[in-house]
């Protein structure tokens, strides 16, 4: 985590599976007490799971819910956009990685 | 009636052929991939298919024959048997018996008839290996008429699924998302995900799950396909489904129809609702007769179906089947109209009126437009002959004991029908070759340090007004000593002559080059090589191969797009015209007469920094000088330069007229042979321009300055 006078930017790790969920959240948690902004920077995801992807949609609330902001930065790779649109997270299909935010149902 | 009855056999004949033809693609793709359901579906679906349709046609032979195919497929699909080599082997066997059995309506020939039993045995052998284990199920009997599908998974309906985990659900290591995934594969789905349960940041077990889905699936497959994606998490969730009511096709799906069918509403508490000015989905929720939540689900189940009738009316209504000879005499009615467009825009040109030229100009517009229209309804992808192949190679390889696999790429090429109907042999040829003596026995290939698998490979690419064509094996290739050797002592070149790889290596192509016993030591490479070369100049194309030993070959053909009608360019030879097709033309330059004789005895001009060949067209068809429209040689010469096989030649004329469309006619049998020439047409004032065969002009030019650069050296 890089703490600064910006937004708070959590660089994610490669896989975001369920054991890697709790580190997540409390990096979430821990960030947004802070009361910035946070930035997510998904370059380096290659796998991103249910119970990670509920802990950014629960952050985003909190985020949302407290006025600070919380987005991505970075394209997540085709992969986790595909399955992410499979599975009805995505409104329509994505043209880029990089709309992801604007894209996710609900977020 | 009888008549009617004719044509409506035809047609199923076409249509039962077009399912073998897709049942043999099916077949030979669950080789590989015998476990894939959708495949073995598919394949149950076209034999059953078939069988329905020649039960209802009097085609008792085939039916009975498709009914023993679809059994045994049957046991395979609900996975009482598994799909083996063999038994992929036998079912194409019974997809060349079935097509044997179309042609024949009444009583069978004792050949086909003996066939057909013993392949029936071999399919009840296999299908008894499968009873023993699989519950008895009643058979339908074999002459009866189509029956509903057997079994409900052939009908495509649309499921309403609520998949809804136990919050532990991650705790065994369930990947959620891959399982949704894996459903929404199954066929045209919309998932939708709720998360309402999920609880603020700080709350949130991140170990537990909360989020469920509603998924609306309409799919040609039946509930245990479905419940088969969830079977290891049955104890971790919930899973609902239900089949929605079908609709016919085009009536509009309502909403209450739906609500009413999913059990949230009854019809009469709707007829109430809908007597109110407001929406049906408000009124309902305003008195409590739903909750929101269920309309908005209703409401994604409206647009669902509403997508999958748009998409079914989409696909029906995609192509229209016609018949091939009512295409053909729309390309020649256009190649009429084309001739006539040629003499209207020659008498405008005569008459010199203002309003007739805008007339012909607009014509001119209009036939070209309907010359493209025309011939690209002709327009075929290649891919339905790159799929006979896969067939051919399989079998072969089966029969020499050679492990291979035929890579193809480009399917969706588009050539003229007759094209792709003349590209068969040829390809076959070639194919056959890399198979026989290209590819190497597997342990020789592991010798060489090779995979035991050998691969040909066939790719299909467009090149301007082109199709290049390329076959290429990993094989163990020609040897380059080898060939030149046999094409000195065969007088092709000289003994100390120097020639290009290129030039070297299509010498095989010439006839009378190949005898069975050359080339490598194994007997038959370059058998038929010029019977391929023949049958691609036939098509106005081009043929060229490159190889390295123990490396593989490659033999690249240049087919054009189409037969039919082409731009040319037209030029005067003498009193004579003549047609260049134009998508050889590189260019037309002018030299002065003298220029051009300095250059001597080599015929070499230089055209944009290159050195060209060039022959004179005048004396190439033994113009005397008198036939010009100037006596003796004229001051200035006009010079095609035109490309074929990679290399300029340039075609000195009397001169160059300008572009117009060629209707090609063929030439009469007596003239087929004529060096220099492929065709003729037919101008717009009615005389006849013959069209010249560049690719032949040019092996003439090379020829000539091959022998004669040799002849000077020597």
């Amino acid at each position: 985590m890089e703490a600064g006078q910006g937004p708070t930017v959590i660089n994610l790790g490669a896989s975001l599976t369920v054991d890697k969920a709790a580190a997540l959240k409390d990096e979430l948690f821990a960030a947004l007490s802070k009361g910035g902004s946070v930035l997510l920077n998904l370059s380096a995801v290659e796998e991103l799971d249910l119970s990670c992807l509920q802990v950014m949609y629960a952050a985003r609330a909190q985020a949302k819910a407290s006025g600070c902001g919380l987005h991505f930065s970075g394209q997540a790779p085709e992969r986790v956009v595909s399955r992410l649109s499979a599975c009805g997270f995505l409104r329509g299909p994505t043209e880029r990685s990089g709309d992801l935010e604007s894209a996710l149902v609900g977020f | 009636m009888a008549e009617s009855m004719d044509k409506f056999k035809e047609t199923f004949r076409e249509e039962a052929f077009e399912l073998l033809t897709h049942l043999e693609d099916t077949l030979l793709e669950l080789e590989s991939q015998p476990l894939n359901g959708e495949l073995i579906n598919a394949a149950f679906r076209a034999i059953h298919t078939v069988k329905g349709s020649a039960a209802m046609f009097g085609f008792d032979n085939v039916s009975r024959f498709a009914h023993e195919m679809e059994t045994a497929l049957d046991l395979c699909r609900n996975g009482t048997l598994s799909i083996t080599k063999e038994f992929i082997g036998l079912a194409l066997k019974g997809r060349d018996q079935l097509r044997q059995l179309m042609e024949f309506e009444g009583p069978l020939p004792e050949a086909v008839s003996s066939e057909s039993e013993s392949l029936l045995t071999r399919f009840k052998e296999f299908a008894d290996k499968g009873r023993p284990q699989a519950a008895p199920k009643p058979q339908a009997s074999p002459h009866s008429a189509p029956e509903a599908a057997p079994a409900a998974a052939l009908i495509t309906r649309t499921f309403r699924i609520s998949f809804k985990p136990q919050e532990g659900i991650f705790k065994n290591g369930t990947k959620v998302l891959n399982l949704i995934e894996e459903l929404a594969a199954l066929g045209q789905a919309d998932v939708i995900p709720h998360m309402e349960k999920l609880p603020s940041l700080a709350e949130l077990d991140p170990e537990a799950c909360y989020t469920w889905w509603e998924i609306l699936l309409t799919a040609a497959v039946d509930e245990n396909a479905i419940r088969d994606i969830f079977i290891f998490v049955e104890d971790l969730s919930e899973l609902k489904i239900d089949v929605a009511s079908g609709k016919p096709e085009g009536e509009p799906v309502r909403l209450g129809e739906i609500l009413v069918d999913r059990g949230d509403v009854s019809s009469g508490a709707i007829r109430e609702a809908l007597g109110s000015q407001k929406k049906l989905g408000e009124v309902l929720v305003e008195q409590k007769i739903v909750s929101k939540p269920q309309v908005e689900s209703a409401l994604a189940e409206q647009e669902h179906l509403k997508k999958v009738q748009e998409r079914a009316v989409e696909s029906s209504t995609a192509s229209i089947r016609v018949a091939s000879d009512k295409l053909d005499a729309l390309v020649d009615l256009v190649g009429e109209l084309v001739t006539l467009q040629a003499r209207l825009s020659q008498t405008s040109l005569v008459l010199k009126d203002a309003s007739l030229s805008s007339i012909a100009e607009q014509f001119e517009r209009l036939i070209s437009q309907l010359r493209d229209n025309a011939m690209s309804i002709r327009m075929l992808p290649i891919g339905s002959t790159f799929n006979k192949f896969r067939r051919l190679v399989r079998d072969l390889s089966l029969e020499l004991g050679k492990e291979m696999e035929l890579v193809t790429e480009g399917a969706e090429t588009e050539l003229d029908k007759t094209v792709i109907e003349k590209l068969g042999d040829p390809l076959v040829h070639l194919i056959r070759n890399s198979v026989d003596h290209g590819i190497e026995r597997p342990d020789l290939r592991e010798k060489a340090g090779k995979p035991r698998t050998g691969t040909i490979r066939l790719v299909a690419r467009h090149s301007g007004a082109y199709v290049l064509i390329q076959v290429s094996d990993d094989g163990k290739g020609l040897d380059r000593d080898a060939i030149k050797a046999k094409a000195i002592e065969r007088g092709f070149i000289a003994a100390n002559q120097e020639v290009a790889d290129a030039e070297l290596y299509n010498l095989i192509f010439e006839p009378g080059f190949s005898t069975a016993k050359m080339v490598t030591n194994v007997s038959g490479r370059g058998v038929g090589m010029d019977v391929v070369k023949r049958e691609i100049d036939s098509l106005g194309g081009t043929a060229q191969l490159s190889t390295e030993i123990g490396r593989g070959m490659t033999v690249t053909l240049k087919i054009p797009l189409t037969l039919a009608i082409i731009d040319g360019l037209l030029v005067r030879i003498g009193r004579e015209f003549f047609v260049v097709p134009l998508s050889s033309v590189d260019g037309c330059i002018e030299m002065r007469a003298e220029s051009l004789m300095k250059l001597g005895e080599r015929r070499i001009i230089s055209y944009r920094d290159e050195l060209v060949p060039y022959i004179n067209m005048r004396s190439f068809f033994d113009f005397g000088e008198g036939e010009g429209e100037t006596e003796g040689e004229p001051e200035v010469e006009h010079i095609v330069i035109a490309s074929a096989q990679d290399r300029r030649v340039g075609l000195v004329v009397d001169q160059v007229v300008g572009d117009s469309q060629i209707v090609i006619k063929p030439l009469g049998r007596m003239y087929r042979d004529v060096d220099g020439v492929s065709g003729a047409t037919i101008l717009g004032d009615g005389t006849v321009a013959l069209i010249l065969d560049v690719n032949r002009l040019a092996a003439v030019v090379q020829r000539g300055n091959g022998l004669k650069a040799a002849a000077g050296e020597a």
